[in-house]
């Protein structure tokens, strides 16, 4: 009942919004943004007035972010403010004059806040073009041997950090926001004035955060193309994560007195609960730091079945400390709820 | 016995009022001072420094003089540091992490592992070899007498493609360095042009860009608390009992103007503090930037506290405003000058004026354009939530 009710008001509620919106958003900002930010490419800009060939070897050349600009002028105003590491102007008739040995000028400017690593790469890459117009076979054989694996892409690194928002604001700000307005308005004392329990009514809370986690990570997931190929498993990792997502919920939400109070228990305990996914982004940062947060737990059976492929039967250590931290948690909530009646008794 | 009470004095008691129930809050207090000491933490765990070169491993014989050529280049870009390595094979199995390189206090190459050095030399270097060229037995000869010998270069496969073509453009160059075949085309007569201040070797670290970033979080953070505050007042009716005083609406606005600038401003000068960035030089340009900053959020926070019926439409209120103007705090982090769209946002010319100062160390000359476009933005914003503070109170 204490469920239905909550379904049926919780949408008209700005956090629901805030719930669905929030994955999707930050999926756009974080692939669209931060992606770039992690994997800065060496930026080039060309103003080419005579379809050079070096424009097009550029455009298809990995790794290099090429942009064509209209003026000489645009391009060093451009390079100055460092939009671009570097800018290469190439007037009509510089391919011919290159290969009838005329020697054309090489007007090429460098952005004096670009990185040396990339001046260095778009000079050479752009003397080996220019030798390559000419048509010049080269003195000498490149071959390139390859060893390792090239690990993953920062855009899959990411994704912890999304579901983890997907689950925190669905699965322990839902509830624990949803307890706090009870208590702030005083629906959780008329509401045990019916046969309702206050286990039960905490437990209805809870398993909304649960619903609203799971599909909400499942959404983020399925964003980001990282849902994995055995769904069953992932949607049973998803599930005890938005599980222990809302016993947190429960947590804050008996432990706050208003809304301030919740507010500001959130915005401190974001380090600890946001903490351990940042190793997932610095792969060669000591990993044994990121399972010293209880949260840790809770992500990386998601992260190791979803997106790396691995079984329910690989992680079950991890499940089996997971659920261990959930039975305490539970623990807490009980003694929680104790002081909270108690608390609700004496206001009475 | 009437005492008349000054206007100064009122609004000094409903501060003090709002300054003691914030002190009262020992949970409140603790969590803030967390916060700035996460933040803090935070600045102090990224990295201080750029890695903006690439470090080559290079086998070669004979060519001694080639690659001190290439060296003593590399040293003067700082864009490419070599690393000589005996043989091939150690070459390759360093690049593939088989194999450790260190490099002493004197500059010597150590290579640690099966079939090298037991261990590491005290106190050397570990190099992070991930790209390397072995250059075969006689190269010099058979390339000057055109027999195109074969050059491998061995790579990570974790290694950008760009620079994987650029090592090999960088060989291909060499070569013809020995060939003797000049470049196709002329250089300026300046050579390459540098545009704007030089900085390389002394790139703006992740951590200098985060000084902004983090001073511009703390000012917008402290909304939520002073929305927060408003919209407690409102919904209890206490301004209706302060009102019951002598104090005016003017005062109650007043006060809450001068107890929001002061909460937001102290805590983004304690971090300013902590993160040793105010110095004699650029402390008032800080401070008027502050001062500014945590006047557009306390406008900002009469508004969303004002609408607000709950704590929870509060923070919704306050999101629809703080995360727009939270763009243009990313923006210093990424190269470049910010689009268009977001130097339009009122919040862009605050973290600007932070990031000159605090970053690129700008003084008020070079900020003055950015700070005035602040002020306006922060009349907007200000006398906004005045009015819609204004409205709400007197509808109570």
């Amino acid at each position: 009942m204490v469920l239905r009710k909550d379904l049926a008001l919780g949408p008209r509620t700005p956090l629901f919004l805030y719930a669905i919106a929030l994955p999707v958003v930050l999926t756009a900002v974080f692939q669209l943004a931060f992606g770039s930010l992690f994997q800065p490419q060496p930026r080039l800009a060309v103003v080419d007035d005579g379809s050079s060939a070096i424009t097009a070897a550029v455009r298809d050349m990995a790794g290099i972010e090429l942009t064509v600009l209209d003026s000489a002028a645009e391009l060093k105003h451009a390079v100055e403010a460092n939009d671009y590491d570097a800018g290469l102007v190439l007037p009509a008739g510089f391919d011919e004059a290159v290969r009838s040995g005329q020697k054309p000028p090489l007007e090429m400017y460098i952005s004096g806040e670009s990185y040396a690593s990339n001046r260095i790469i778009l000079s050479v890459t752009t003397l080996d073009l220019v030798r390559a117009v000419e048509g010049r076979t080269p003195p000498v054989d490149v071959k390139l041997v390859q060893s390792g694996n090239a690990g993953l892409p920062i855009s899959i690194r990411l994704v912890p950090i999304l579901v983890m928002y997907a689950l925190f604001v669905a699965g322990a700000f839902l509830p624990a926001s949803s307890i706090v307005d009870e208590k702030v308005h005083g629906t959780l004392t008329a509401m045990l004035v019916t046969p309702a329990k206050l286990s039960e009514i905490l437990t209805a809370k809870a398993a909304l955060g649960a619903l609203m986690a799971f599909l909400m990570s499942i959404v983020t997931l399925l964003l980001n193309n990282a849902f994995g190929s055995n769904w069953p498993e992932v949607v049973a990792v998803v599930l005890l994560g938005a599980v222990f997502a809302s016993l947190i919920g429960l947590v804050i939400g008996s432990l706050a007195k208003d809304g301030a109070m919740l507010f500001t228990i959130m915005k401190s305990s974001g380090i600890l609960l946001f903490g351990p996914v940042i190793f997932y982004i610095f792969p060669e940062w000591p990993q044994w730091i990121a399972r010293l947060f209880p949260t840790y737990w809770m992500i990386d059976p998601i992260w190791r079945v979803a997106v790396l492929g691995e079984g329910v039967g690989d992680v079950w250590r991890s499940i089996a400390i997971a659920v261990g931290i959930g039975c305490a948690l539970v623990l807490v909530v009980a003694r929680l709820s104790l002081r909270l009646r108690a608390q609700m008794a004496a206001a009475a | 016995m009437n005492r008349r009470v000054s206007r100064a004095a009122i609004i000094s008691s409903i501060v003090r009022k709002d300054f003691t129930e914030f002190s009262r809050d020992q949970l409140y207090v603790f969590l803030s001072i967390i916060g700035l000491v996460f933040f803090a933490l935070t600045y102090y765990l990224v990295p201080d420094t750029v890695d903006e070169t690439i470090t080559l491993g290079v086998h070669q014989t004979g060519m001694d003089a080639l690659v001190g050529q290439f060296q003593s280049g590399a040293a003067t870009t700082e864009g490419l540091d070599l690393v000589a390595l005996d043989t091939a094979d150690h070459l390759a199995a360093a690049v593939a992490g088989d194999l450790a390189v260190y490099r002493t206090s004197t500059g010597d190459i150590v290579v640690v592992g099966a079939g090298a050095e037991p261990q590491a030399p005290k106190g050397a270097e570990k190099l992070d070899l991930t790209i390397g060229i072995a250059f075969p037995d006689r190269f010099l000869r058979s390339t000057a007498a055109g027999e195109q010998p074969t050059v491998t270069v061995y790579t990570d496969a974790a290694v950008a493609p760009e620079i994987r073509s650029a090592m090999a453009s960088f060989v291909r160059e060499i070569a013809y360095s020995i060939t003797g075949d000049q470049l196709p085309v002329s250089q300026p007569a300046q050579g390459t042009a540098i545009l704007g201040p030089d900085r390389a070797g002394d790139q703006a670290s992740l951590r200098d860009k985060l000084r902004p970033m983090l001073a511009f979080f703390v000012l917008m953070i402290e909304t939520f608390a002073l929305s927060s505050l408003i919209a407690s007042e409102v919904m209890n009716r206490t301004v209706t009992a302060v009102l019951v005083t002598p104090a005016r609406v003017g005062d109650f606005l007043a006060a809450k103007t001068i107890y929001g600038t002061i909460l937001t401003s102290a805590q983004a000068l304690i971090l300013l503090l902590a993160l040793r960035t105010l110095t004699t030089g650029n402390w008032s340009t800080l401070l008027a930037t502050v001062l500014l900053g945590a006047v557009m959020f306390t406008g900002i926070a009469m508004i969303t506290g004002s609408a607000g019926k709950d704590f929870i439409g509060t923070l919704f209120y306050n999101m629809l405003f703080i995360l727009p103007l939270m763009i243009p705090a990313f923006s210093v982090l990424f190269p470049g000058t910010a689009a268009g769209w977001v130097k339009a946002m009122p919040s862009y010319p605050i973290i600007d004026t932070l990031n000159k100062v605090t970053t690129y160390g700008a003084g008020w000359s070079e900020v003055a354009d950015s700070l005035g476009v602040a002020l306006a933005w922060v009349v907007v914003f200000y006398v906004c939530g005045l009015l819609v503070l204004r409205r709400k109170v007197r509808t109570l």
